[in-house]
C-alpha cells in the first residue's frame, strides 16, 4: 500500500480538508468510549456526497484497503474501529433531511443526520411527528442506530429501530449504487415491500455489505403529553408476567426496567417505568390508573419518584451517557442483547454475579421491543479509562455475560467482533454459509469493514 | 486560564467520554462549537481535544505542529461548557485547552501567527498585541481633565485604546457626563490574548504591573467596556492569586445599577430595530446576560428583538481564543454566521459589548457586505441624551 499515493488520491475525491492520516486524526478514530483496545486506522475520509463515495469505494476496491463507515460513532462496542487497518468512512458531513412525507409519515435522510438534528427539526417544523431514537447522546447518528437494530424510545410500541426502516439507497462494495424498498420502484420512500426484502442484508451488518447514503425512516404521530408511571418489583420471576400484562394492554408508549445494587436499598428491587401519553390530562390520568391497577395485581407496587427522575426520563434524549461517569472514568460499554422475556429473571440473576466477579456494581437496563416479542436486556459496565485493569475487567465482564446471553438463548446486540465470533459460531451452519457466500458475491476484494461478521 | 500544565488535570481529563453534547445548540438543532462546525474531524470537537490531550499526558501521542494547531482551532467560547453534561468537569474544558496551549508553548509548538501576540505585548515600547506604541493615555487625562486620583479605574484595554477608539471615546464621555469620579493609568495589556493562547510568561508581571498603576490612584472600582479584560481583570487576575483590592465592573453593571436607581435615565428616542450579541467572555464566561437586554430595553422607541441563539446558547463572533489572528478568515467565516442570524431578525443595528467581538462583526459586515450597523451597545447610549439626577 502506497500511502501517499492514496492520501492524494483522497484529498482528490474529497477536498484536502476532509481526508487525513495525521497522527491526531488517526489517535481519534483508532478508539471509541467503550471497552475495546485502540485498533490502527490508515486514514480517515469525510465525503459529502454519493459520488464522492463511490469514488472512494472504487480506490479501495484498486487498492484492496479496507472502508469502515461511521455513523456517530457510539456503538461503545469497536464497530467503527478498524479491525485490518483501512479507511474509516466518516459520513457527518452527509447530513441532509431530503424530505419529509407527513402524510406518509417519513424522513428521507442522509447517513449523517444525527438524532438530535432530526427531533430539532421535527418539533420545529412537524411538531405532530416525533422519530424513534435510542438512549443516546443527540450526536448518535438516525442512520447508524437503525443499521444496529436500534433500540430505545418508541420501541415497546413500534419494535425495533431496523424494523423502521421503509428503504435505503446503498454504494454497493463494487461502488453501484442501489435503491431498496418501494424506493427502487416509486418515487414514495413509504414501504420495504411488497417485493423481495433485501433491507435486512443491511441491518446488523456493521457495513460489512455496503456504504448507505440515504434511509427512509418511519415516523409516529407524537401525543401531546407524556408521564411515567413507576413500579417496583422485588420478585424477578413476576417480571415476565407483568410485562406481558402491561403490554397485552396498549397502554403503554414505552416499557423500562432497571436494577442496580447501590444504594443498598435498592438492591433488591426490580425498577419498572412505563411511560404513557395521551391528548389530555384525563386521557393520562385514566391511563395511570389502569397502570397501577396492573402493578397491584401482578406482583408489583406503584411508587412516586422525585420530579427529578420523572424530569430526566422524559428528556429526549435520555441523558443516558451519565452512566459513563459512574466511576468518573469517562469509559462505559454494555452488553446489549435481544432475549426472550421469559429469560429475564435467570439473566438478570447470573449477570448480576457476573458483574460482582469483576467489581462491577451490578447496573442493568431492560427495554421491552414491540409488545414484549423482545427484550433488550443491558447489563452495563462504566470503567475508568484511565486504570487499565477496571478497563479489563470491563472487557471480561462484557465477554463472560456474551456466552451467558447466547447460553441462555439470547443474542448479544452490536456485538464487539470477539462477541461476533461467539455468535458465529453458535450460528446454523447454512446461515453461515448463505451469509458467507452473500458477501463474496457483494465483496469479492473483502473491502467492507473486514474482520466483523468473518465466517470461516 | 491560567494553569502551567496539562498535567494539573491529568486526573479529571480523561472523564471525557466524547458523548458530543459538547457540539450542539440547547435544542440540538445545529452544531453550535466553530471548530467542530468548520473541521469536522471528532478531533476538533471538545471532546476530541479532551482525548488528544489525554493522549499526550499518557505519552500516546507526541507533539507536532499539527497537534497544537488543532487545540488552537478554538475560539474558547465556552458552548462546551454550557453542554458538557458531566458536572465538575464541564466546568474546566476551556481552562484544559488553555493549559494544554500552555504546554504547546513550553514545547516549542505556539503557532507562528499566535507568536506575535507575545513579541509585541512584550516589546517595551508597546505593551499591547497589536504592536502599537504603547499610550501612556496622559492625552486622553488632560483632554477629559482627570484626577490622579479617583473613586473609579477606567481601564480602557488594547482593542479600544488600539483599534476601537470610539468605544474608548465614548466611554470617557459617557463616564464624564453620568458624573463618575474616574481616572485613566498607564495600563500595559491585561493579558488576556496571551491567557487564551498559553502564553503566559509574562502575564504575573503585566498583572502585577496592572495592580500596581490601579492602586496608586486609591481608586477602589475598576470599569471596563472590554469583556476579555473584563473576565481577566476578574477571574484570571483572581486564579493567578492577585488581591486586588478593588471592584471590577463592567461598563454595563454601572449604567445598569444607576438606570435602578434612579440616578440617569435615557431621554431621547431611538427608533431602530436592534438585535444584541452575547460576547463569550461576557456571557458564557461570566454569566453576564440579562443585564445588557435590560439596558437596552430601557432606551425609548427601540425595537429589541432576540437572534435564535442567544444568552448562553449564543454563537461566537470567532474572534476570541487566538482565532482572529491565527485564522484571519476563518473568523471572518464565524461572524459571518452570525451577521446571517441577526439578519433573520429584521434588525438593522447589531450591538454587543465587547470592541473584539465589534472588530470581527464589523470586519464581517464589511467583507461579506451585510449593511448592518455595527455598534457597541456603550456607543449606541452615547449618542442619546441622557437626564443625570443627583
Amino acid at each position: 500500500m502506497n500511502k501517499e499515493v492514496i492520501i492524494k488520491d483522497l484529498e482528490e475525491i474529497v477536498g484536502k480538508d476532509f481526508a487525513s492520516n495525521t497522527a491526531e486524526d488517526l489517535f481519534m478514530y483508532s478508539q471509541d468510549p467503550g471497552a475495546s483496545e485502540p485498533r490502527p486506522v490508515d486514514f480517515v475520509v469525510m465525503p459529502r456526497s454519493v459520488e464522492e463515495i463511490q469514488k472512494i469505494v472504487k480506490l479501495a476496491n484498486r487498492e484492496k484497503i479496507p472502508l469502515i463507515p461511521m455513523g456517530g460513532g457510539l456503538t461503545l462496542s469497536g464497530l467503527v474501529i478498524p479491525i485490518k487497518g483501512g479507511i474509516v468512512v466518516d459520513l457527518k458531513r452527509m447530513d441532509q433531511i431530503l424530505e419529509i412525507n407527513e402524510l406518509s409519515r417519513y424522513a428521507l435522510i442522509e447517513p449523517g443526520v444525527s438524532t438530535g438534528k432530526l427531533i430539532s427539526y421535527l418539533n420545529e417544523l412537524y411538531p405532530d411527528l416525533q422519530p424513534a431514537i435510542p438512549d443516546a447522546p443527540p450526536s448518535a447518528t438516525v442512520v447508524g442506530n437503525a443499521l444496529i437494530h436500534g433500540s430505545g424510545y418508541l420501541s415497546q410500541k413500534y419494535g425495533n429501530h431496523g424494523d423502521m426502516i421503509n428503504g435505503i439507497e446503498v454504494v454497493l462494495p463494487n461502488g453501484e449504487i442501489c435503491k431498496l424498498g418501494s424506493c427502487s420502484i416509486s418515487d414514495y420512500w413509504f414501504s420495504r415491500g411488497p417485493i423481495p426484502d433485501l433491507v435486512g442484508l443491511f441491518i446488523s451488518s456493521f457495513g460489512t455489505m455496503g456504504i448507505i447514503t440515504k434511509l427512509s425512516y418511519k415516523l409516529y404521530p407524537k401525543p401531546k403529553m407524556r408521564d411515567v408511571v413507576f413500579g417496583m418489583c422485588r420478585d424477578p420471576n413476576n417480571i415476565p408476567n407483568l410485562v406481558y400484562k402491561i403490554t397485552y394492554t396498549d397502554l403503554a408508549e414505552d416499557l423500562l426496567l432497571s436494577k442496580t445494587d447501590k444504594p443498598d436499598y435498592v438492591k433488591d428491587l426490580i425498577l419498572v417505568m412505563v411511560f404513557i401519553t395521551g391528548d389530555s390530562e384525563e386521557e393520562l390520568e385514566s391511563k395511570r390508573k389502569m397502570i397501577k391497577r396492573l402493578y397491584r395485581k401482578n406482583g408489583a407496587q406503584f411508587m412516586n419518584m422525585p420530579e427529578r427522575t420523572l424530569k430526566g426520563l422524559l428528556q429526549k434524549p435520555q441523558f443516558a451517557a451519565a452512566a459513563a461517569d459512574f466511576r468518573k472514568g469517562g469509559g462505559f460499554e454494555y452488553v446489549g442483547s435481544f432475549m426472550p422475556l421469559e429469560m429475564i429473571p435467570e439473566a438478570s440473576k447470573r449477570a448480576a454475579e457476573i458483574s460482582y466477579k469483576y467489581d462491577i456494581i451490578p447496573t442493568q437496563a431492560i427495554r421491552i421491543i414491540g409488545k414484549g416479542h423482545c427484550v433488550m436486556f443491558a447489563p452495563t459496565f462504566a470503567f475508568n479509562r484511565a486504570d487499565p485493569l477496571d478497563r479489563k475487567n470491563a472487557r471480561d465482564a462484557l465477554d463472560e455475560t456474551n456466552k451467558l446471553v447466547l447460553e441462555l438463548g439470547g443474542i448479544p446486540w452490536k456485538s464487539e467482533f470477539e462477541g461476533q465470533k461467539l455468535i458465529v459460531e453458535k450460528m446454523d451452519p447454512n446461515y453461515k454459509n448463505l451469509l458467507k457466500t452473500i458477501r463474496n458475491i457483494l465483496d469479492p476484494n473483502g473491502i467492507m469493514n473486514p474482520g466483523n461478521w468473518e465466517v470461516s | 486560564m491560567t494553569s502551567e500544565s496539562y498535567q494539573d488535570w491529568k486526573d479529571i481529563v480523561h472523564r471525557c467520554f466524547r458523548c458530543g453534547y459538547c457540539k450542539f445548540t440547547h435544542t440540538y438543532s445545529d452544531f453550535n462549537c466553530p471548530s467542530y462546525k468548520k473541521y469536522r474531524f471528532e478531533t476538533y470537537s471538545t471532546g476530541g481535544r479532551m482525548w488528544l490531550i489525554y493522549g499526550l499526558i499518557n505519552n500516546d501521542l507526541k507533539w507536532s505542529q499539527n497537534l497544537a494547531n488543532v487545540l488552537y482551532a478554538c475560539s474558547t467560547c465556552g458552548n462546551c461548557t454550557e453542554n458538557c453534561r458531566f458536572e465538575k468537569f464541564n466546568d474546566f474544558l476551556v481552562d484544559i485547552i488553555e493549559a494544554a496551549r500552555a504546554e504547546a508553548v513550553k514545547s516549542g509548538f505556539c503557532p507562528e501567527n499566535q507568536k506575535f501576540l507575545l513579541e509585541r505585548t512584550k516589546d517595551p515600547n508597546n505593551f499591547n498585541p497589536y504592536g502599537e506604541k504603547n499610550s501612556d493615555n496622559i492625552n486622553l487625562k488632560t483632554k477629559y481633565n482627570l484626577p490622579e486620583k479617583a473613586e473609579w479605574v477606567y481601564y480602557i484595554g488594547c482593542t479600544s485604546n488600539y483599534r476601537q477608539q470610539d468605544l474608548r471615546d465614548a466611554t470617557l464621555r459617557l463616564l464624564k457626563k453620568i458624573g463618575i469620579d474616574f481616572t485613566l493609568i498607564d495600563e500595559h495589556c491585561c493579558t488576556s490574548p496571551l491567557i487564551r493562547t498559553g502564553q503566559i510568561d509574562i502575564v504575573s508581571d503585566f498583572m502585577n504591573y496592572n495592580i500596581n498603576q490601579i492602586n496608586n490612584t486609591g481608586a477602589s472600582k475598576v470599569i471596563t467596556s472590554c469583556a476579555g479584560c473584563y473576565r481577566t481583570l476578574k477571574k484570571d487576575y483572581e486564579k493567578l492569586g492577585a488581591d486586588l483590592g478593588f471592584e471590577v465592573l463592567h461598563t454595563g453593571e454601572l449604567i445598569k445599577t444607576l438606570l435602578d436607581e434612579g440616578k440617569i435615565k435615557i431621554t431621547s428616542n431611538y427608533e431602530k430595530i436592534v438585535t444584541y450579541h452575547d460576547p463569550c467572555h461576557l456571557g458564557r464566561h461570566m454569566d453576564m446576560y440579562e443585564i445588557p437586554r435590560d439596558i437596552i430595553q430601557s432606551i425609548p422607541g427601540i425595537k429589541f428583538i432576540e437572534m435564535k441563539r442567544n444568552r448562553n446558547n449564543a454563537w461566537c463572533c470567532g474572534a476570541g481564543g487566538g482565532v482572529k489572528i491565527g485564522y484571519p478568515d476563518w473568523a471572518l467565516e464565524i461572524s459571518k454566521e452570525r451577521l446571517e442570524e441577526a439578519k433573520e431578525t429584521g434588525a438593522t443595528v447589531l450591538t454587543s459589548m465587547c470592541p473584539f467581538c465589534k472588530t470581527n462583526l464589523a470586519d464581517a459586515n464589511k467583507e461579506f457586505n451585510m449593511g448592518f450597523e455595527i455598534i457597541d451597545l456603550i456607543e449606541l447610549i452615547d449618542q442619546l441624551e441622557i437626564e443625570v439626577n443627583e
